[in-house]
């Protein structure tokens, strides 16, 4: 697959990528190599400008291709504020169950839960911008979480979390989850989270 | 940014339903913003009074607002006084102040306040992510409460941004003069905010998207009805129609 | 450009906020939801620049920048305006709401003819008169914006007048700053991210 950015530099070039179910995938690279851009084109928020996207054994073409795809596979955006666009946390975390068509009243439940499981008990009513950045990484996750994926894509999920809070965090990946890839600067965490490293780099992908 | 000062609080006005605070704040004000003559603008001042009153706002924080609010109205004394006819007062010149003129100003500045003092009593008092839901259950297009939605949670975001941009100036020494320099310096910064909130608002989008977006916002809705509530509407009603009918009749 | 709450007549009053509405109609028509993130988004960062000051002279001023949000959203300016000055008017009651039609007429007004007049040659042509078209762009918006104010106090009584006229004269040296600070805009813009100012309204 092949893909730039409009009146952008080519970013990949025939770059050739896959992964199985139970892969949990460390992604690392400098600054503006196309970490982000990556997982951005697996769910189908870019289009490759040449080659081929196939996933759950279907290739993906159209936007409607990837509202499959969007509903199995949860994506961490790299800026929490991108992500939490609703006033409060309770609304945000039910967004995207309610959208799936569950009721009012599941979606209060799926969002008990989702807080429980990851220590955000408590915050339902709060206000998402007047959430430290911290707080505000943790109830992005967990409006991902909502949505019960299969595969996660997590942009620097551990990115302004103290040790306590990425502790949670680690444990939470390695009790609830099989498939992710997780793109991080911070090698330390990604020894505890991965198995298999990959670099990404001048447009190849190479497995370390 | 701090914004919602007046909205922290535990009075009644701030536990009052935003639903019944909409129904009766738009008649209020309407009717003293068409009122003409002392007796009703003297009458809701006082009534405005009283309710901020009940509300615990502190009184300085409630006229360092009201000064502001007051600079058009200010405006308004140096030059009203001497533009209507009727019995003089006083003359500057070959300008004469009447006394029709002073009353004229006299009662936009009573009706001027009496709104403000209202509005920030009654809709001040609640945070505004609540009022923006009220709106949706009193029909109002949803559009554009979501519209608001966006723009209310993205104010501080991009506040942040400008912040930031503003302090890679400063440090490069940029000094605010009025020269073609400064105003090409802020309107590049400001093109910035713009590409940045440009940049922002897709990548919103997508994440919309990827939590399976289709077009429709789903509202969850937690507004109960008290006793409390309905007595409000009912006094607030009954108030409107009186200084509608005292106005009228003065 | 804001006109106090208690100040026009019911008359001024009703014909701003009818006119407004239909404007805020026609604007929403426009609007998908889906791009309601675009235009709140940018509607935040109009609110922040209007908080920047410009020095001119020994004082300053604040900027609006009505001419420059008319070019980038056509009619949807009217939803937007209308969504920053009810913000405006419950945090600040800088302006209110018997007033909101017609502070929203006077601010998005100007704003649309400036998209009539000035949108296409900004996207079309080059740099220079690109430029100039973001001159008239500014020069247009606060300048209309200060006819409108006039034109509101004028209609509610004669003994506004002389203040109409104030009025019109304090914002002639606003005009003249927006319209430069809105042409280096559309410039800018035109360099950095061009797409922004393609966009079909
Ligand atoms: N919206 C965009 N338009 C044009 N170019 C873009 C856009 N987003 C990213 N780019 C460019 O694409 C390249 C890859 O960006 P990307 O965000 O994928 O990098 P990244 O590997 O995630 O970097 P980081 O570690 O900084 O997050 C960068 O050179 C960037 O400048
Ligand atoms: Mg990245």
């Amino acid at each position: 697959m092949s893909f730039g950015y409009a009146n952008g530099r080519k970013i990949f070039n025939n770059l050739n990528f896959s992964m199985e179910k139970g892969d949990r995938i460390g992604l690392i690279g400098p600054n503006g190599a196309g970490k982000t851009t990556l997982l951005h084109l697996i769910m189908g928020l870019l289009k490759p400008d040449s080659g081929e996207i196939e996933i759950f054994g279907k290739v993906r073409k159209e936007d409607r291709d990837f509202t499959e795809v969007r509903q199995r596979i949860g994506l961490l955006f790299q800026d929490s504020d991108d992500q939490l666009f609703c006033p409060t946390v309770e609304e945000d975390i039910a967004f995207g169950p309610l959208n799936l068509g569950k009721t009012h009243e599941d979606a209060r439940i799926i969002v008990r839960e989702t807080c429980e499981k990851l220590g955000l008990n408590g915050y339902e009513k709060k206000i998402t911008n007047r959430l430290s950045e911290g707080e505000k990484r943790l109830v992005a996750l967990a409006t991902v979480v909502a949505m019960h994926p299969e595969c996660y894509l997590l942009d620097e999920p551990a990115t302004g979390l103290d040790e306590k809070t990425t502790q949670r965090l680690l444990n939470y990946l390695r009790e609830n989850t099989h498939t992710y890839i997780i793109i991080t600067h911070d090698l330390g965490f990604l020894k505890n989270v991965a198995e298999k490293m990959y670099v990404l780099s001048d447009s190849f992908i190479k497995e370390l | 940014m701090h914004l919602e000062e007046f909205a922290e609080g535990n009075s009644f006005f701030h536990r009052l339903d935003p639903r019944v605070k909409f129904i009766t704040i738009i008649p209020y004000i309407f009717v003293i913003a068409f009122m003409k003559g002392l007796n009703g603008p003297v009458l809701s001042l006082i009534i405005s009074l009283v309710m901020i009153a009940f509300t615990g706002i502190s009184i300085k924080k409630l006229l360092s607002r009201l000064v502001v609010v007051n600079a058009f109205v200010l405006l308004l004394w140096i030059f009203l006084p001497f533009s209507y006819s009727g019995t003089e007062v006083f003359q500057i010149g070959h300008l004469k102040a009447t006394r029709e003129g002073f009353l004229q100003v006299l009662s936009i500045t009573l009706k001027t306040n009496a709104i403000v003092i209202a509005t920030i009593a009654i809709l001040g008092t609640s945070e505004v992510f609540s009022l923006a839901h009220a709106l949706v259950h009193l029909k109002v297009p949803d559009k554009l409460v979501y519209l608001f939605f966006f723009f209310y949670r993205y104010i501080s975001v991009l506040h942040e941004e400008y912040i930031r941009l503003k302090r890679t100036m400063t440090i490069r020494a940029f000094k605010a003069r009025t020269s073609i320099h400064t105003y090409k310096t802020y309107a590049y910064l400001i093109g910035m905010l713009i590409v940045r909130s440009y940049d922002r608002s897709q990548r919103i989008y997508k994440a919309m998207l990827c939590r399976g977006f289709k077009g429709k916002f789903p509202i969850i809705s937690h507004f109960h009805l008290t006793i409390a509530d309905l007595c409000f509407g009912f006094l607030m009603t009954l108030i409107t129609v009186l200084i509608a009918i005292i106005s009228k009749n003065g | 450009m804001h006109i106090s709450e208690g100040v026009l007549s019911a008359p001024v009053l009703v014909t701003g906020a009818v006119l407004s509405a239909a404007g805020v109609f026609i604007g929403l028509k426009k609007m998908d939801y889906e791009k309601i993130p675009e235009v709140a988004v940018l509607t935040s960062a109009f609110f922040v620049a209007s908080l920047i000051h410009v020095p001119i002279g020994p004082s300053s001023t604040h900027l609006v920048l009505n001419g420059l949000l008319g070019i980038l959203l056509g009619w949807m300016v009217f939803p937007s305006i209308i969504v920053a000055l009810s913000l405006q008017a419950l945090l600040f009651q800088f302006g209110g709401f018997t007033s909101l039609g017609v502070n929203t007429f006077i601010m998005a007004a100007p704003a649309l003819i400036a998209y009539y007049i000035f949108a296409f040659p900004v996207r079309k042509t080059n740099h220079f008169l690109c430029a100039l078209a973001g001159f008239g762009a500014g020069v247009t918006g606060i300048g209309f914006g200060a006819l409108f104010a006039a034109a509101a106090l004028i209609g509610t009584g004669e003994a506004f007048l002389n203040i109409a006229k104030v009025i019109v004269v304090v914002h002639l040296p606003v005009m003249l700053i927006e319209g430069i600070i809105t042409s280096f805009c559309v410039i800018f813009l035109k360099k950095v991210k061009p797409e922004i100012l393609e966009v079909n309204r």
